[in-house]
């Protein structure tokens, strides 16, 4: 198995820290308005009770019964979306900067490691990112420019300094490992909402704090290469504590998100820790120094610029 | 098998060493025959299989001839619905100065978005064989090598090795080990991945990939994925299966493989001969045999099964002899010729086995059964037709009837006129190969009256020399006309075959060396690569200003050759500065004014098109013609046709501005200096390498070293169909000690009379040497004429159905010279055993026989 691999797995948590906040209820980078929100906002996203009406609350117990039934289901359903675009409303940032160190463990416990300093300009979905490594040596100088995009997969460049050039990345197979490490570059993607199918699964406690248990299957014409996803997003502060990304009912991949602080009003989960439960291996990113909202150009996150900041 | 087993195998006994040398022939041809289509076709699967094994899963790949495909259109590739996925690769190899590992094979890949078409199976998962992806990518002296190749040079994860970039000198580290099998051991193992953009660097492409690689989606067939593909990047794009380029590969090789093909069944056809002669002289020794047997109620069909069931039997056991020595020379061949493809077409071959291909090898064997039932048919039937009267009669068996020799002649000269007939239309190809039989025919069926002929003029020069062996011998000759002719045309064709193919080389060879002289006059010639047809290093555009820097240099005149497909075929496109080259050089103008065709052409109004490609393609002065590009079809009208030995294939001439527009590149292969008056050629040289060679890969030859290095190349493409010229003289020379083998058995009566009365033994041994040399003094004169007039025939076939390229008729003087020695020495010795035999065997013996 090539490092370059990627192992795979299914639909992917949005674990924000590495390029962006993930498609999935991201913590890291939007703007939360969780210092507004009320508990029952919380507890019932605003599609949810916009099902709650008088007509089925005046109905007979009988017939409120088997309407309840009937509507609890897409009701739950619906729930979960919702849930889902709450917690990437509240991580909405116009902009973001930390500096990550990267420590991936392989199976026989060689571990590597890597700082970068990440810079993200753009809303959600249509953000741009740029990554330079810092340490080692060897790829010092070494950056990424991420395009995201919300009707398509990203576009992706990377400069290297001692080549001298840029190069597209072409990321036909977005099963492909980053470089190394167990997160895939599809794991890395910003996703669109309405690609996905979300169904409420259950409640169940990560860490002692409440969540909500959602999975999520990519609809027809999304191509995937998760066959589930499950995600576990905290009622408190909707952050996803944790994912795991199925390949046909396997679970291959597992994301840890803890170290939850609150950064300028968004909650951020600071350490992120993939797990590539077919290879046995383990990547931790540590982000430092988080910022939002900070000024930013767009002229900074060019091919141009790539070469221009080395 | 009641008469093989009474009748055949007791002869065969006793005539052990005949039997031998009659089989010899059948094991020489067709050990010729499997030798060479196993090394050929050993070469191309080789090719082949590295083709596929660094192909991986591509079931498309999107090329450009050697101007390679530029960057973007990597993304119109990728943006075709069709294509799942498209990665980019550049191949090209390298001198590993490693001992007795030759060449490393490079391949450079997008190691980002490669992996879904080709599996990196890496030695040791676990371990993150490639010790960093990262670090692969953003050092560009990462390299990933084969655990074999590894092995072998106690290489491992980390190490370094060497070897000359465009950059100059340079240390590679390994970052990963590829598993052994599968991609791992295309080429041998002698396999390396590198990041394709350092490739770029390293081996001077620019912006540019040399392939595309294509997965297509779910669904998609390839006539589809290859009709998008067209549709969406035009026609100057070549696309098509991997295998593709093994077809590409193959017309390159199809020249040699047509030459080696026709060498070795033409050693087949002079096997022939010998059985045809061995069974002949078997026939006539047998007719006390026959005539009993037919007393004894054998029909004439039991007869001829008997002979050609001999035949048959001979056929077998020599073809399977033969196709195993053909398997232990095919090894040496198949390196040879993987040389050779690499020295002539700059394709590095690396192959790690022979290949056997039973089909082929029952194939050599039937067609070697077949020849020996063929050879033997005649002298089969001729026993069948011995009445058992006259056959049980002891006569003078080897006279040659009236009648037949009449028949033999009419024939003779019909087939010589029809040829002649056939001279004026040989425009019709048909026509043209009819001819060339005709007169093969009829050379054949003139050898046995020539053939006398010769002897008996030989007569009095023999008996000139020494009066009693001299007439002897020449008796000998004139009085067994049969056994004589039939070694004599066997001689001759091999001859034949020597003198042709020396007259083609030697036409090739002046004609190489008149075109060199008016064409490769610099001072200097600077490639990337030792060999000047490898196109794996490019020089930059910039380097021509460097060279030019340099003190001493006059002129620098930069030369693009990527070869392309033109009309299906792989022709070499010649990219230069027209009217500076052509203030330098001296054309052979074929059609069109000289200075006009080098400032229409410089005026990017026209293309120059060489002889040879004008000839196989059929194109004319004012044609105008279609020229695939990546930016679109060229379409320009011929504005003349030169003579030019670039190619083998043909080649057309572009305005190097022209060629770097249409083909968006602007790289160069090499660089053709002029050192100012008074400056020591060498002189520039050493300034050269002091001045570039640290960071430049540049090898650098004098006017000299370039033209004895093209005759170096040309020599060893010559020399592979020498090797089959030589072992036809061998089969031919077999032939000479069967027939005095047979002669002297013959004539065992007659030696033993000779000593009875007082005959010396040198005298004996006298004989036979004179009659061995008089035998190859017939066959040189046959060959030799035979062998001017097919040279006519070879020169009119290569230059109009295989390079285009029209040779002067030059007869090879110096071969014959050479030949007249060598032929007759080789008969002399053919002489000793046999003259031994005479000479030793038993007096009374000798008396009592028949």
């Amino acid at each position: 198995m090539s490092d370059f691999t990627l192992a795979p797995s299914p639909l992917a948590p949005r674990s924000q820290p590495l390029f962006a906040p993930g498609d999935w209820p991201s913590a890291p980078s939007a703007p939360s308005a969780f210092g507004c929100a009320t508990l029952r906002e919380i507890s019932a996203p605003p599609r949810l009770r916009v099902l709650i009406r008088p007509s089925f609350v005046s109905a007979p117990p009988g017939r409120r019964v088997l309407l309840a039934l009937l509507l609890t289901l897409p009701a739950l359903a619906q729930d979960a979306r919702q849930i889902v675009e709450e917690a990437q409303r509240r991580g909405r940032a116009n902009s973001q900067h930390y500096e990550g160190v990267l420590e991936v463990t392989g199976s026989n416990g060689k571990v590597t490691t890597k700082s970068w300093q990440s810079f993200r300009i753009g809303a959600y979905g249509d953000s741009k990112v740029v990554i330079r490594f810092t340490a080692p040596a060897e790829v010092k100088g070494v950056a990424l420019l991420v395009v995201n995009h919300q009707d398509r997969s990203s576009d992706q460049w990377m400069w290297t300094p001692a080549i001298g050039r840029e190069r597209r990345i072409a990321l036909q197979d977005r099963s492909t490992r980053f470089f190394g490490t167990d997160f895939s570059f599809e794991d890395l993607e910003e996703r669109d909402v309405n690609q996905f199918d979300y169904r409420l699964t259950g409640e169940e406690a990560i860490d002692g704090a409440a969540c909500w248990r959602i999975e999520a299957r990519p609809r027809q014409g999304k191509v995937s290469q998760y066959t589930l996803s499950r995600a576990w997003i905290r009622k408190d502060n909707y952050v996803p504590v944790q994912y795991e990304n199925y390949v046909k009912d396997q679970a291959v991949r597992r994301l840890r998100q803890t170290d939850i602080r609150n950064v300028q009003g968004i909650w951020t989960p600071c350490v992120l820790d993939m797990t590539d439960l077919k290879r046995n291996s383990r990547t931790v990113l540590r982000t430092q120094k988080l910022e939002y909202n900070i000024p930013m150009k767009d002229d900074d996150f060019t091919v141009q610029a790539l070469r221009r900041e080395q | 098998m009641i008469l093989l087993r009474l009748i055949s195998l007791p002869y065969v006994r006793k005539h052990l060493l005949r039997s031998v040398l009659t089989t010899a022939g059948i094991v020489l041809g067709v050990a010729l025959l499997v030798s060479m289509h196993s090394a050929n076709r050993s070469v191309l699967q080789g090719f082949n299989q590295t083709v596929d094994r660094i192909a991986g899963k591509a079931q498309l790949q999107v090329s450009a001839g050697d101007s390679g495909v530029a960057e973007e259109v990597l993304e119109r590739v990728q943006a075709v619905p069709q294509v799942r996925v498209a990665s980019p690769d550049i191949e090209a190899s390298v001198d590993t100065n490693l001992r007795d590992q030759g060449k490393l094979l490079i391949l450079a890949v997008d190691m980002t978005g490669d992996r879904s078409l080709r599996d990196y199976d890496l030695d040791n998962p676990d371990e993150d064989v490639i010790d960093d992806p990262l670090i692969f990518l953003a050092q560009p002296d990462s390299l990933i090598v084969t655990r074999d190749f590894a092995d072998r040079n106690g290489l491992k994860s980390g190490n370094k090795i060497a070897f000359t970039t465009m950059e100059g000198p340079r240390q590679f580290t390994i970052r990963g080990v590829l598993k052994a099998g599968g991609m791992a051991s295309a080429f041998g193992g002698n396999l390396a991945i590198m990041d394709i953009y350092a490739a770029q660097k390293v081996f001077g492409r620019g912006r540019h990939f040399d392939r595309i690689d294509i997965g297509l989606r779910d669904g998609v067939s390839l006539d589809q994925g290859v009709a998008a593909l067209q549709k969406s990047l035009g026609a100057g794009f070549t696309i098509e299966p991997p295998s593709g380029r093994g077809r590409t590969f193959e017309s390159l090789l199809a020249i040699y493989t047509t030459a080696t093909g026709v060498s070795s069944f033409f050693a087949m056809f002079i096997g022939m001969f010998i059985i045809y002669n061995s069974f002949s002289i078997a026939v006539t020794q047998r007719r006390s045999e026959i005539g009993i047997l037919r007393a004894l109620g054998a029909t004439r069909g039991q007869i001829r099964t008997l002979f050609l069931a001999e035949s048959a039997i001979a056929g077998v056991i020599g073809s399977a002899v033969g196709a195993v020595v053909g398997l232990a020379f095919a090894r040496t061949l198949t390196r040879l010729t993987g040389d050779l493809m690499d020295q002539m077409f700059g394709i590095p071959n690396r192959v790690q086995e022979v290949l056997i291909d039973p089909r082929f090898l029952l194939l050599a064997v039937a067609m070697g059964v077949a020849m020996s039932m063929i050879a033997a048919f005649v002298p089969a039937r001729n026993a069948a037709r011995v009445e058992p009267i006259q056959a049980l009669q002891k006569g003078r068996y080897q006279v040659l009837g009236a009648g037949e020799n009449r028949i033999r002649r009419i024939v003779a000269v019909a087939a010589a006129a029809a040829a002649l007939v056939c001279l004026p239309l040989g425009a019709n190809r048909v026509i043209f190969y009819v001819g060339c039989l005709l007169t093969l025919l009829a050379g054949l069926l003139f050898a046995p009256t020539l053939s006398l002929a010769l002897a008996r003029l030989l007569r009095r020069p023999l008996k000139w020399i020494r009066p009693i062996e001299g007439s002897l011998a020449a008796d000998s000759l004139i009085q067994a006309p049969r056994r004589t002719s039939a070694t004599a045309a066997a001689l001759m064709l091999s001859l034949a075959l020597v003198v042709a193919q020396g007259g083609v080389a030697r036409g090739s060879i002046e004609s190489l060396r008149e075109w060199m002289t008016g064409t490769l006059n610099p001072d200097l010639i600077i490639t990337e690569s030792a060999g000047l047809s490898s196109h794996d290093f490019r020089f930059p555009p910039g380097v021509q200003e460097e060279l030019q820097a340099v003190p001493g240099v006059e002129e620098v005149q930069p030369v693009r050759t990527a070869r392309i497909q033109f009309r299906g075929k792989p022709i070499m496109i010649v990219a230069v500065d027209l009217l500076r080259i052509a203030a330098r050089v001296h054309r052979h103008v074929i059609a069109g004014d000289l200075d006009g065709m080098n400032r229409l052409a410089a005026e990017e109004k026209g293309v120059i098109v060489a002889e040879n490609l004008a000839e196989l393609e059929k194109i004319h002065l004012g044609d105008r013609i279609e020229i695939p590009t990546p930016t679109g079809t060229l379409r320009l009208p011929v504005v003349g046709i030169i003579r030019d030995l670039s190619n083998q294939l043909g080649t057309i001439f572009l305005e190097r501005k022209t060629y770097a527009r249409s083909f968006q590149d602007d790289t160069i292969d090499l660089f053709r200096v002029y050192t100012k008056p008074g400056v020591p050629p060498e002189e520039v040289r050493r300034r050269i390498n002091e001045t570039l060679g640290g960071h430049r890969r540049m090898f650098i030859m004098l006017n000299r070293e370039l033209k004895d290095y093209i005759m170096k190349v040309a020599d060893a493409w010559l020399g592979m169909t020498y090797i089959q010229v030589v072992v036809a003289m061998v089969v031919a020379l077999l032939g000479i000690v069967n027939t005095l083998t047979v002669s002297i058995s013959d004539r065992r009566r007659e030696f033993g009379v000779l000593r009875a009365v007082g005959g010396l033994r040198a005298q004996i041994r006298g004989t036979v040497w004179m009659e061995a040399v008089a035998i190859g003094i017939i066959g040189l004169a046959l060959g030799v004429v035979v062998g001017m007039i097919f040279l006519y025939y070879e020169l009119q076939a290569v230059a109009h159905d295989f390079s285009g390229m029209p040779l002067s008729y030059q007869f090879p003087t110096g071969i014959v010279a050479m030949l007249v020695p060598v032929i007759l020495g080789a008969a002399l010795v053919s002489a000793i055993w046999p003259a031994e035999t005479a000479v030793r065997s038993s007096l009374v013996e000798a008396l009592e026989y028949e």
